[in-house]
């Protein structure tokens, strides 16, 4: 789909028709986009500040915000985040760190993941960097749903608190080709159930489903990674992408498929200038 | 009512023979079917979980020599494969229409 | 059960009502697979006397003889609400094989005693 997408960019791109680049912007355009999710949000839940929706569930129902507020005196991903600044803290066999592999060692730059790399022509998330981290240096990647990649991952988001995301979708007809295909993946209907992302993340922020809170898809993404009592444990964004295809009835992608990065690059650029606010600890 | 009784007698011997139980090729060529339908909603990554379980149930039937649940759980998970690549087809277009504007 | 039992003596005066109009006009097996999590699973999205901690996804499923006074029309909402509504979060429940369309007309028996 990618591919498809890139192919009939760079047509549109070489095509000499009178306003080449117009007609790419037509096709696909970012900001237009940006705007319009943003207004959606802000007008649909006008009392809820902006910088809170990076909250998720909490944004959208007092009773439960008064109970996440109960039990945030002793956060439960601590632990997480204490165990990732040891891994941090400690070398690999050939003496180098997570750091070296990292601007500014790693620190305070969670709010510039993902990004498009230019020179694979990829979507690169924070994961997906820290396993590669790790086998450029010789070691074995971790499994990207919990455990050791959610510890990683929590203490580079708690050292990036209150950074705002700033995600750049450059004017590389690859890049945008990422972009529309995580946002086609975002809408598109699946599973046996007939979802959508938008489906309970669009349409139906703040609605129960049982007793749970649907979270707003504008900052779902700066909460993660997250402690989730239903799972017991932590888990990273790769981890709720699996569970949310699981909840439609769907066969989940392998995590870090090329259809879960760029939809993760099409919702952090929806969250730029919100706050990083991971990890979070959700029902 | 002679001819009624012999066209009674016809329709059951037709209804047990379609009754009959099924045999490993009726299997074999219903796992292939949903197999193959399977493999189709995979290439468009669309496949759904019960499909899977109803492969899983049918190979499972088929392995205790249970043909006639195995075939059942075959056609069953070719219907499901078949309704997913529908989804996949329709949602080619149609998620452009939930999109915020 | 307990709620069950007030569906089952609602469900026989229905019965008595219509004539009977399908095979599976007993409540508690309508009952049984609205609330079935792997199959209608209808309490996830609305609200139902008689179900627990439903959500709000959907309206709350009440007065709905009056408000389907035409079978037909639920059952086809629960079939595929999709193709009255496109942009319905309901899922095809007919058009995905997640209920038979035996198994929907025994969920409008049971709605239709709410």
């Amino acid at each position: 789909m990618r591919r498809l997408y890139s192919i009939l960019i760079a047509m549109m791109l070489l095509a000499p028709a009178h306003p080449p680049r117009a007609a790419a912007d037509d096709a696909v355009n970012p900001d237009a986009d940006f705007k319009a999710f943003r207004d959606y949000f802000t007008k649909t839940f006008a009392k809820v500040p902006l910088d809170d929706f990076v909250n998720g569930p909490y944004s959208m129902d007092a009773e439960l915000r008064k109970q996440w507020q109960a039990i945030d005196d002793f956060p439960p991903y601590d632990f997480a985040v204490e165990r990732g600044k040891e891994m941090f803290a400690t070398p690999f066999k050939n003496g180098k760190t997570y750091g070296d592999c990292f601007a500014n060692k790693g620190i305070g730059i969670r709010q510039n993941y993902p990004y498009f790399d230019d020179n694979s022509g990829e979507i690169i998330t924070l994961e997906l960097a820290l396993n590669r981290c790790r086998e450029a240096n010789g070691e074995a990647p971790y499994s990207y749903v919990k455990d050791e990649m959610a510890s990683l991952t929590a203490y580079m988001a708690f050292t990036s608190r209150g950074k705002l995301f700033d995600i750049k979708i450059p004017n590389d007809p690859r890049a945008r080709a990422a972009y529309e295909n995580g946002k086609r993946y975002f809408y598109t209907r699946r599973g046996q159930l007939n979802f959508s992302c938008a489906s309970c993340h669009v349409q139906n922020p703040g609605n129960h489903i049982r007793t749970e809170v649907l979270a707003p898809a504008l900052g779902i993404v700066a909460g993660m990674p997250i402690y989730r009592s239903e799972w017991n444990g932590m888990g990273t964004m790769s981890r709720r992408l699996v569970t949310c295809n699981s909840q439609t009835r769907a066969v989940p992608l392998t995590p870090q498929d090329e259809d879960y990065r760029d939809v993760e690059y099409y919702l952090t650029f929806m969250a730029n200038g919100l706050p990083v606010s991971g990890p979070a600890a959700r029902p | 009512m002679r001819l009624l009784l012999v066209v009674t007698c016809l329709l059951l011997a037709a209804a047990a023979a379609a009754r009959a139980a099924s045999t490993q090729a009726d299997f074999d060529a219903a796992l292939a079917a949903a197999a193959a339908a399977e493999k189709e909603a995979g290439a468009l990554k669309n496949q759904w979980m019960p499909t899977e379980q109803a492969l899983a149930a049918a190979k499972k039937a088929a392995a205790a020599g249970d043909f006639d649940t195995a075939v059942a759980q075959a056609n069953e998970a070719e219907a499901l494969a078949k309704a997913s690549i529908a989804q996949a087809k329709e949602q080619q277009d149609a998620w452009k229409a939930g999109v915020i504007r | 059960m307990r709620p069950g039992r007030k569906a089952a003596a609602a469900g026989v005066l229905f019965l008595g009502a219509t004539l009977a109009q399908s095979a599976y006009a007993q409540t508690p097996a309508g009952q049984a697979l609205a609330f079935d999590r792997a199959k209608g699973n209808c309490l996830t999205c609305h609200d139902i006397e008689g179900g627990n901690a439903p959500g709000n996804v959907g309206p709350p499923l009440a007065d709905m003889k009056r408000r389907f006074p035409d079978r037909k029309e639920l059952a086809a909402v629960i079939f595929d609400e999709t193709r009255r509504n496109p942009q319905t979060v309901m899922p095809p429940f007919g058009r995905n094989l997640i209920l038979t369309k035996d198994e929907i007309e025994s969920i409008v028996d049971f709605l239709y005693t709410r």
